[in-house]
């Protein structure tokens, strides 16, 4: 019988276009001092173990972990970062508590984008050196083809995805997080996808404290089924027209959660662009959940987007909604954004 | 209770210095013959899990999924971790909790690294691993670092440098018998170390493992799935990590206690309480010879400072009490950073099995420990594996077999298709902060701020906002003299792209007075290099008031106190900070 891991505490900092005279080490710690306060938990003795999600390039900094510990009450403790998006942390927290190794664990995303002057060419590189690269185009570019190649298989309508970047943003007027409540632009930004259907990057920082169920608080939200899963990185050899990574972490994620589609109240998934939602909830089965029950935060269309963060500002949002009594079954999802293919999904519980 | 955990196969590419082979071909060839060592293809796989270590060697963001399909990650669960050059061991680490957690059954694990792709110098890519506020400016390397925490080594336990360089010369030798090695030398001696060319004070060329491409491969399963595919499971006992503080400046460079750490977590899963009689073999972690030494301290498997005195005795040779790095280590199979730490998983594998042919240890051993090392000398990841004892089955074979990874030269690798040429131009404004923004504002007016922690009573620089031993907010400021003592100290003769420098260079790790401990980098002036000495008084120079820009840089360079050690200005504070490649 495996450990049921639950949710002792969230935190989190920032969630704003800039957060100037703020490093990142001062976002991290604010976020994570609020965490460990909401579990009520000591770090320097009562955390055993710390993931934290990020990549080099993105960062500025190569080797990231290196400037993760102090900040998180992790100095001479495990610590270990997975380059990646944060609900990768967070079914890595559940593994480490699963497999014994540790009983608490903090898991940790964030984004200090306006850092960075140059994001497309961040994201440029992280495009294939030799075939895609000295084509010269901006990495959303995938996105619009993506999106193109998606509404002709599948016969949607692209005021379906005007509709949900309305939605969400409108959903984002009640979460004091949200920054891009009143976008409205539908210019093009490469075709056929539209200014107002991307979302906007911003600075913060989420950690949530996870436990073995013995530990939890009296009414916790548990973790109950994680699942994550690649696709080709290679763009010449990818899926265009569904989200399959997702869908087979769906699958996973459900299945140790011994749950089906039709059992959850609430969804937070990824919605870089307002299409990729509609793709992704068809990939988690949820293309009949009350749109009101999805992206209710405003999603990252509505919040901004936290970069590595995004997977775990989706999570933090679902247990929030959870917590606050607003269903039983909850699921968070992520993509890593363009051009990425790999996904994670995680179910929770209270 | 979690399931047990066996590594049941292992597969390796040969290690060079610059490979034809992409990173993902290289993970796929390192793949493939760890499934085929244990007649596994990819459709018995559950999941993998993948290392490598920073992004800005290969110039491609999101490394991790780049490589997944070389390393047979399509369709699958797939994740990358890494702690710097601590990564190929944690890789284990990430297998061993994937399986044990019962998400899955059978793992592969992969650690590819292709350090030859960046140019002019793999050294380019380390650049972004220091400070970017108050480290960067001063244009540091990875060499200076080591060198200061291998003279704090050898100063603290008065060593000598033959001390140290009889491990490089073990290491190249017990390398002469493994076929994956790039620099294998039967014949090597500790005076051929010591003659080889100084870097950095008091490293030389030979102290040094090569910059290497190469990629390993393990694969892990469940114990009912290994019980199925094999009757010679080596067990994951015990696994451990640590990490230190980033503010490396600020602990003593002698002892790695977080090793320590790691070994001690380890060890208690694994039921070892005395490691020197229950550890049969090692593979510490020795990208450079000194760290060998310093990492079986840390280890246990040695008292403080005595590691040397064994390894001079005989006690971690190949056939000694505890064979060390029976492999060959980096230093003398090569260190392609993850891969190579994951090379020390699979030696432990092979060695437990009986299979490591020429490098083979004597006796039956049935239990070994890896570790690997990285970041800001700041990470320690420790595996323990063991056999289920008894005699070891003579191998027919000596993995690892299928040798492939073309080695090319400098003039193949231009004249080839293919040579793709990019600069990684990215560029970062980092808010320096609360905490560094003060500090940043105290230099411009000549002064050095601190922050400081009523509750452990620390002072702090540099300073920060928090306090993280104690986890709670820094109280307040305090400015602290602008003297200092010299911790330790490092000569440099090299650019960071190893060309000679005219004048060497004389970064220091600098304690200041009216500071708790440690102190922060920076360089020293105004004095001749064979006049400085571990805990000589030093004192800031500053530049001219028109000239501070609120930078490290306006503190010019330290010089002794003592105006009978000053002399003409032989070391600039600011290396000309030739950055050639932002992470």
């Amino acid at each position: 019988m495996a450990v049921r891991v639950g949710v002792a505490g969230v935190g989190w900092s920032g969630f704003a276009p800039t957060t100037p005279g703020v490093s990142y080490k001062e976002l991290m710690f604010e976020a994570a001092r609020a965490a460990y306060a909401d579990a009520g938990v000591d770090p320097r003795t009562e955390v055993d173990s710390f993931v934290c999600c990020s990549e080099d390039i993105e960062e500025g900094t190569s080797i990231m972990d290196e400037y993760v510990p102090d900040q998180l009450g992790a100095v001479q403790r495990p610590v270990h970062t997975v380059a990646s998006d944060g609900l990768f942390g967070l079914a890595t927290g559940v593994m480490l508590i699963r497999s014994g190794v540790a009983s608490t664990v903090a898991a940790e995303a964030h984004s200090k984008a306006s850092d960075t002057v140059s994001t497309g060419r961040v994201d440029r590189f992280a495009m294939d050196p030799v075939l895609n690269r000295p084509l010269g185009l901006n990495a959303t570019t995938l996105a619009g083809l993506e999106m193109r190649r998606w509404l002709h298989v599948t016969g949607r309508d692209e005021s379906e995805c005007a509709d949900v970047a309305a939605r969400n943003r409108e959903h984002a007027r009640s979460n004091r997080r949200a920054s891009y409540a009143d976008i409205r632009d539908p210019s093009p930004l490469f075709d056929p996808l539209t200014r107002e259907q991307a979302a906007e990057p911003v600075d913060g920082c989420v950690v949530l404290v996870l436990t073995e169920e013995s530990k939890a608080p009296a009414g916790a939200v548990f973790v109950d089924g994680v699942g994550w899963s690649q696709d080709a990185p290679s763009v010449e050899s990818r899926e265009w027209d569904r989200a399959a990574a997702a869908q087979r972490a769906a699958a996973a994620a459900y299945r140790s959660a011994g749950v089906e589609p039709g059992d959850v109240d609430l969804a937070e998934v990824d919605d870089t662009y307002a299409y990729k939602q509609l793709q992704h909830l068809d990939s988690l089965g949820l293309n009949d959940l009350d749109p009101d029950r999805v992206n209710r935060s405003g999603g990252a269309l509505g919040e901004g987007h936290l970069r590595e963060g995004n997977g775990l500002a989706r999570a933090l949002a679902c247990i929030e909604r959870l917590r606050a009594g607003e269903g039983r079954v909850g699921v968070a999802q992520s993509w890593r954004g363009v051009p990425s293919t790999s996904a994670a999904v995680a179910v929770f519980r209270r | 209770m979690s399931q047990r955990v066996a590594v049941v196969g292992a597969g390796m590419t040969k290690f060079v210095r610059r490979a034809q082979e992409t990173g993902k071909e290289l993970s796929a060839i390192a793949a493939r013959e760890a499934l085929a060592s244990c007649e596994l293809t990819l459709d018995d796989v559950d999941a993998v899990c993948l290392t490598s270590a920073p992004d800005a060697f290969d110039g491609v963001h999101r490394k991790g999924d780049y490589l997944s399909d070389g390393a047979g990650a399509w369709g699958k669960p797939y994740m990358r971790t890494y702690v710097g050059g601590g990564s190929g061991v944690f890789t284990a680490i990430q297998g061993w909790y994937t399986v044990a957690s019962g998400l899955a059954d059978v793992v592969l694990c992969v650690a590819e690294e292709k350090m030859s792709s960046c140019q002019p110098h793999p050294q380019a890519a380390f650049i972004t691993i220091f400070d970017n506020i108050i480290e960067r400016p001063l244009g540091p390397n990875l060499l200076w670092i080591f060198a200061l925490e291998m003279q704090r080594y050898m100063q603290a336990y008065g060593l000598e440098k033959r001390d140290i360089a009889q491990v490089a010369v073990k290491n190249k030798q017990n390398a002469a018998g493994h076929p994956a090695a790039l620099l294998g030398q039967a014949d090597i001696t500790v005076e051929d170390v010591l003659a080889s060319e100084t870097l950095a004070w008091p490293v030389q060329r030979l102290d040094v493992s090569p910059i290497s491409d190469g990629a390993v491969a393990i694969v892990m399963a469940s114990e009912e799935a290994a019980r199925r595919m094999t009757d010679r499971p080596v067990w994951m006992q015990g696994v451990g990590w640590n990490l230190d503080t980033t503010y490396w400046t600020n602990r003593d460079l002698v002892y790695p206690e977080y090793v320590e750490n790691a070994a001690r977590m380890a060890y208690a899963m694994a039921g070892v309480d005395e490691p020197r009689k229950q550890i049969h073999v090692a593979e510490p972690y020795d990208p450079f010879d000194y760290k060998e030494l310093h990492h079986l301290e840390g280890l246990l498997l040695f008292d403080r400072g005595k590691a040397p005195e064994a390894a001079a005795d005989g006690v971690t040779a190949r056939d000694g009490d505890l064979p060390c790095c029976p492999s060959g280590g980096l230093l003398g199979v090569g260190n392609p950073i993850a891969a190579a730490g994951l090379m020390k998983i699979a030696e432990l594998f092979w060695q437990l099995r009986g299979e490591a042919g020429a490098r083979q240890v004597p006796g039956t051993p049935e239990r070994g420990v890896a570790q690997a090392w990285g970041d800001l000398m700041q990470v320690g990841t420790v595996v323990v594996m063991g056999n289920d004892g008894g005699p070891l089955t003579t191998a027919t074979a000596s993995p690892p077999s299928e040798l492939r990874a073309t080695a090319l030269s400098e003039s193949e690798f231009r004249s080839a298709t293919g040579a793709v040429e990019q600069r990684l131009d990215t560029l970062y404004d980092w808010d320096a902060g609360e905490a560094m923004g003060a500090f940043l504002d105290g230099l411009r007016e000549e002064r050095i701020l601190a922050t400081t922690c009523v509750s452990c009573g620390r002072t702090l620089v540099p300073p920060r906002k928090f306090c993280e031993r104690c986890f709670r907010p820094t109280d307040g400021w305090t400015e602290v003299p602008q003297t200092g003592t010299v911790e330790t100290f490092s000569i440099v003769h090299v650019t960071w792209d190893m060309r000679p420098l005219d004048q060497p260079q004389i970064p220091a790790v600098i304690r200041l007075d009216g500071t708790s401990e440690g102190g922060f980098l920076h360089m020293l002036g105004e004095v001749a290099p064979d006049d400085v000495q571990a805990g000589m008084q030093v004192e800031a120079v500053w530049k001219p008031l028109g000239e501070r820009a609120g930078s490290i840089l306006d503190i010019r360079h330290f010089r002794p106190v003592d105006p009978e050690l000053r002399r003409e200005l032989v070391a600039v504070a600011a290396a000309e900070v030739a950055e050639p490649s932002k992470a």
